[in-house]
């Protein structure tokens, strides 16, 4: 049972590997200002504990990673009490990869939901 | 009972604990990120909450944050597919494509003339011609911060003026190390490093004076100064032999259309000269022997901004 579930988080994550990076790229180009971590954080994490799906401090790792191949772009900001807060913010080619990653998104789910409902050929 | 500060160090001290082995800069920024969310976190779960409330909202985020094991593990993963700072370039990129393993065959170094489309090389060169005035700059402030803080200690107003003079150190030595990251393709910090805001004045002021860091920092940029002198010093008489030689030809053309003749060696009476096809064979190998010159320079810059950006990282990136 014990490894079973492991192979239940296992799958888990690499599912989650990629459809993270999307989610958070996503929730940046819709936002109208910057936004940190934390509150990132907030709007994935949001329901209950089984419907998460990446653990809050998993996403500093995609952000930074997102950042360093130039689909996001940050600015550090002091706040008025606790350490300075990194904003992030879509840049104009992440804007552009989020298209072509939607639409892949939405080809790799019809993909999969057919499979799932036998309703391929 | 643990208080929710307790709590936070502790988590971070894990997260540390399980980081280890990272790359130091990875292990920094991940810290910095841990304490930022978990801190706000702890702000935003509402003030007015008692001690004892305070300490289970701190558990509660802890645990949506992750597990320390879990978390550090997600930044070893993407610490592998994170292109360097250098990589704004296209061909930058390529070249980090190429060392992250996407193309082994290609990792190898690229042949001994391929140093110069290797962006490390250039990087390496600019850092040796800027860094004498880097050098003269931070031993200068390093040495007068330094003895203006002796010197004033003796009066009540010396403390606060060493304070300030301290905590510039640790601010170049960030701005340092993004020079040297942007330069070098060493991986730096790409935050400050932390202070714990629930530290009191006193106990942060200690870690200020007995921390690593602040004082390693100083030793960086007091070395920076006989460091950038022979670095440029170095670079530019390479640099000034290298391109003198390689363009020796265009001399030997401009004398043969003047109809100069070349002479080799000449003292008082005793001159020696070459025909000008001679003339201009010997000039084109001196040009080769230029190029050569050339090119090791390049592969010098390389290996130094090599060197001196693991040196840069032992010094300024505290543990």
């Amino acid at each position: 049972m014990v490894e079973l579930q492991e192979t239940h988080k296992k799958f888990q994550k690499e599912l989650s590997s990629g459809t993270v990076s999307l989610a958070l790229l996503s929730i940046l180009a819709q936002s109208k200002e910057p936004l940190y971590g934390y509150q990132i954080g907030k709007l994935v994490g949001a329901g209950d504990d089984e419907g998460v799906m990446v653990k809050q401090g998993a996403i500093y790792p995609v952000l930074r990673s997102l950042e360093g191949q130039g689909l996001l772009s940050s600015e550090r900001e002091m706040s008025d009490s606790g350490p300075p807060r990194k904003y992030y913010q879509a840049t104009e080619t992440g804007q552009e990869a989020l298209e072509t990653w939607s639409q892949i998104w939405t080809e790799t789910k019809t993909f999969v939901d057919n499979v799932l409902e036998g309703d391929y050929q | 009972m643990r208080t929710a500060d307790e709590l936070i160090r502790i988590y971070i001290q894990d997260l540390k604990a399980a980081l280890r082995g990272a790359d130091k800069a990875t292990i920094q920024d991940a810290l910095a990120d841990a304490e930022e969310h978990l801190r706000t976190a702890l702000e935003n779960a509402g003030a007015d909450a008692g001690a004892e409330a305070e300490t289970s909202a701190v558990q509660a985020i802890i645990n949506e944050y992750g597990e320390a094991e879990e978390i550090a593990q997600a930044y070893k993963n993407w610490e592998v597919s994170l292109p360097p700072a250098l990589a704004s370039t296209p061909a930058a990129r390529r070249v980090a494509a190429t060392a992250n393993g996407d193309n082994p065959a290609a990792k190898k170094y690229p042949g001994f003339f391929g140093v110069f489309a290797d962006p490390k090389a250039w990087g390496g060169l600019v850092f040796m011609l800027i860094s004498l005035v880097t050098g003269v700059l931070y031993f200068t402030w390093a040495v007068t911060g330094l003895s203006i803080s002796l010197g004033l200690m003796i009066l009540i107003f010396g403390v606060p003026i060493a304070i300030i003079f301290l905590l510039s150190f640790r601010g170049i030595a960030f701005l340092e190390g993004r020079l040297v990251e942007a330069l070098l393709g060493e991986r730096m910090p790409r935050r400050a490093s932390f202070t714990d805001s629930s530290l009191s004045w006193k106990e942060r002021l200690k870690i200020l004076l007995t921390g690593k860091a602040t004082w390693l920092s100083i030793i960086y940029m007091i070395l920076m100064l006989p460091l950038g002198i022979i670095y440029f010093t170095v670079m530019v008489t390479l640099l000034a032999v290298s391109i003198s030689f390689t363009a020796t030809p265009i001399g030997a053309i401009v004398m043969m259309v003047k109809d100069i003749p070349f002479d080799i060696f000449s003292s008082g009476d005793i001159v020696w000269t070459l025909s000008d096809p001679a003339g201009f064979m010997l000039t084109l190998l001196i040009a080769a022997l230029g190029f050569l010159i050339g090119t090791c320079t390049m592969h010098i810059a390389r290996w130094v901004g090599k060197v001196h950006g693991k040196f840069a990282k032992a010094l300024l990136v505290s543990d």
